[in-house]
C-alpha cells in the first residue's frame, strides 16, 4: 500500500518541477527577447550612420548651397550613435527630415538622380529607416508581452517567486505616418 | 491576441506531426498491398524508396518547391528594394531573414516554405516587383512572413509532400495492375480479388481526398496569415490594394505544379473545378475584412 503513495507524491513533485521550468523559461525568454530587439534597433541606426558619408560624398559637389542641410546631415549622424536611445532616435527623425529635403533637391539634378549610386543609396536609406520602425515596433511589442506575462495570473505569482518584476521600460512611441517615408517620386 | 498566436504555432506543430504520421500510415497500408500482390521484393523496395522520399522532401523540400517553379535567389544589390522590405519585416516578426528568391512570371504572387523559420524561404513573381508599390509589396510579404512565423510553412510542406507522394503511389498502382502479372493463384482468390478491387477504388480516389484536403486546409490558414501580416505591418490597406491588383491582373495561368498551388499568397491556377479545390478563400471576401480593419 506504500508504494503508490510514494509514486504519486513523486509524481506531483515532477509535475510542479515541470510547471516552474515552464513558466521560469517563458519569463527569461521574454525578458531576454527585449534585450534582443533593443540591440537590433542599435545595429539599424549603426547601418543608417554608415551610410552617411558614402552620401555626403555622393551629393556634395551638388549641395553647395545647401550647408544647412548638409551640417544637419552630419550632425544628426553623430547623434545617432551615442548618446540615449530616446535622443538617438530624435536625431534619427532629424536626420530624416534633412533627407527628405536632399531627395528633393536631387530632383533638379538630373544626372545625380539618374546616377546608380544615388539611387541604390537612397533605396538603402529609405530601407533602413523602415527597418528603424520596424525594430521599434518589435521591441514595444516585446515589453508589452512581456508585461502582460509577469501581471497577469498565473505569470504574476511566478515571477514574484523568481523576483522578476514588471519592466519600467519606455515604449519608443512611433509618430503616425513616420513610418511610411514619402518617395520622391521620378 | 498574442496568446492565440503562440496556440497557433502549437496547433500548427502538432498538425504537422498528425498529418505525417497518418500518410505513413497510409503508405504503409499502400505498400502492405504491394506485398500481397507482388511479394516481399518488391514490398521492401517500395518501404525504402518511401522513407527516403519522405525524408529528403522535409528536409529539402523548400529546394524542390523553388526549383519546381525555377526560382533564383535575389541579388543584393539589384533587388535591394525587395531584400530591404523582407529584412525589415524578418526584424518586425522577430524571426531570422530568410531566404530570398525570384521567379519569372508576369503575374503577381509569392510564396514562402522551409520546414521551420530558420530554415525558410521567400519567393516572389517579376510580375509583383513590376506592379506592387513598397506599402503593397510589404502587406504581401508580411502576409509570407507570417506564414514562416506560426510554422504554416512547415505544415504546407508536408501537405505538399502528401499530395505529391498520393499522385505517384496512385499512378504507379494503376499502372501496374495494368501491365503487372500479380500472382492472385491458390485458395485466397476470391479474398484477393477484393483487395484488387479496394486497392484499385483507393489508387483512384486518393488523389481526389488528397486535393481536398489540401483545399481545406489551406483556406482557413490564408485568412489567418492576412491577419497576422497586418499585426505586422499596422497597415492593413497596403495588402487589400495589393490583392486588388492581384484580382485585376492575374489570369490564374502560372503553371506550377498543383502540389504546391497552396503555398502561394493567391492561387496561381485557376480552374473550373475551383469551388470544391479552391486552396484560397476569394479575394473579394479577402479585401473586404482588410478594408473593414483600416
Amino acid at each position: 500500500m506504500v508504494a503508490p503513495i510514494i509514486w504519486f507524491g513523486i509524481g506531483i513533485i515532477v509535475v510542479i518541477a515541470l510547471v516552474f521550468i515552464y513558466y521560469y523559461n517563458k519569463i527569461v525568454i521574454r525578458a531576454k527577447r527585449i534585450d534582443n530587439a533593443f540591440s537590433q534597433i542599435d545595429v539599424q541606426l549603426k547601418k543608417r550612420a554608415d551610410l552617411v558619408p558614402n552620401l555626403v560624398s555622393t551629393v556634395k559637389g551638388y549641395m553647395k548651397h545647401e550647408r544647412e542641410i548638409m551640417d544637419t546631415i552630419t550632425k544628426t549622424r553623430a547623434q545617432m550613435i551615442s548618446g540615449s536611445m530616446k535622443d538617438r532616435l530624435n536625431a534619427n527623425n532629424k536626420f530624416t527630415q534633412a533627407l527628405k529635403s536632399i531627395f528633393a533637391i536631387a530632383e533638379n539634378y538630373p544626372d545625380l538622380k539618374a546616377s546608380e549610386n544615388f539611387k541604390l543609396l537612397q533605396e538603402q536609406l529609405e530601407g533602413i529607416e523602415n527597418k528603424i520602425a520596424f525594430s521599434r515596433q518589435f521591441y514595444n511589442d516585446a515589453i508589452m508581452d512581456f508585461n502582460i506575462t509577469v501581471t497577469t495570473v498565473p505569470g504574476k505569482w511566478f515571477a514574484s517567486l523568481f523576483g522578476i518584476g514588471k519592466k519600467e521600460m519606455e515604449y519608443l512611441e512611433i509618430e503616425a505616418g513616420e513610418r511610411k517615408t514619402p518617395k520622391v517620386e521620378f | 491576441m498574442r496568446a492565440t498566436f503562440y496556440e497557433e504555432i502549437s496547433r500548427n506543430k502538432r498538425n504537422s506531426l498528425i498529418l505525417a504520421i497518418l500518410v505513413s500510415f497510409v503508405l504503409f497500408a499502400i505498400s502492405y498491398v504491394f506485398l500481397l500482390f507482388f511479394g516481399y521484393s518488391l514490398f521492401i523496395i517500395v518501404l525504402i524508396i518511401e522513407v527516403v522520399y519522405i525524408y529528403v522532401t522535409y528536409t529539402k523540400g523548400d529546394q524542390i518547391v523553388l526549383k519546381s517553379v525555377n526560382a533564383q535567389p535575389a541579388d543584393d544589390v539589384k533587388n535591394r528594394f525587395l531584400v530591404d522590405t523582407v529584412e525589415g519585416l524578418a526584424i518586425a516578426a522577430g524571426v531570422p531573414k530568410p531566404k530570398i528568391y525570384i521567379m519569372e512570371s508576369p503575374e503577381i504572387n509569392a510564396f514562402a516554405t522551409g520546414k521551420d523559420p530558420k530554415h525558410a524561404s521567400v519567393c516572389v513573381t517579376t510580375g509583383a516587383l513590376e506592379n506592387l508599390k513598397r506599402d503593397e509589396l510589404e502587406g504581401v510579404i508580411a502576409h509570407e512572413m507570417s506564414h514562416v512565423q506560426n510554422y504554416d510553412v512547415r505544415f504546407a510542406t508536408i501537405v505538399a509532400v502528401m499530395v505529391g507522394l498520393v499522385a505517384i503511389i496512385s499512378h504507379v498502382i494503376i499502372r501496374s495492375f495494368r501491365y503487372g502479372n500479380f500472382r492472385a493463384k491458390g485458395k485466397g482468390g476470391a479474398a484477393i480479388l477484393v483487395l484488387f478491387v479496394i486497392a484499385l477504388i483507393l489508387a483512384i480516389f486518393a488523389p481526389l481526398i488528397s486535393r481536398l484536403v489540401q483545399a481545406a486546409v489551406s483556406r482557413k490558414r490564408e485568412l489567418l496569415a492576412d491577419s497576422n501580416g497586418v499585426k505586422l505591418t499596422r497597415y492593413p490597406d497596403g495588402l487589400a490594394s495589393a490583392l486588388e491588383k492581384i484580382m485585376k491582373k492575374n489570369q490564374g495561368k502560372m503553371n506550377v505544379s498543383e502540389s504546391v498551388s497552396h503555398l502561394f499568397i493567391s492561387d496561381p491556377n485557376k480552374s473550373p473545378l475551383d469551388r470544391l479545390f479552391a486552396t484560397h478563400p476569394p479575394l473579394e471576401e479577402r479585401i473586404k475584412i482588410l478594408r473593414a480593419m483600416g
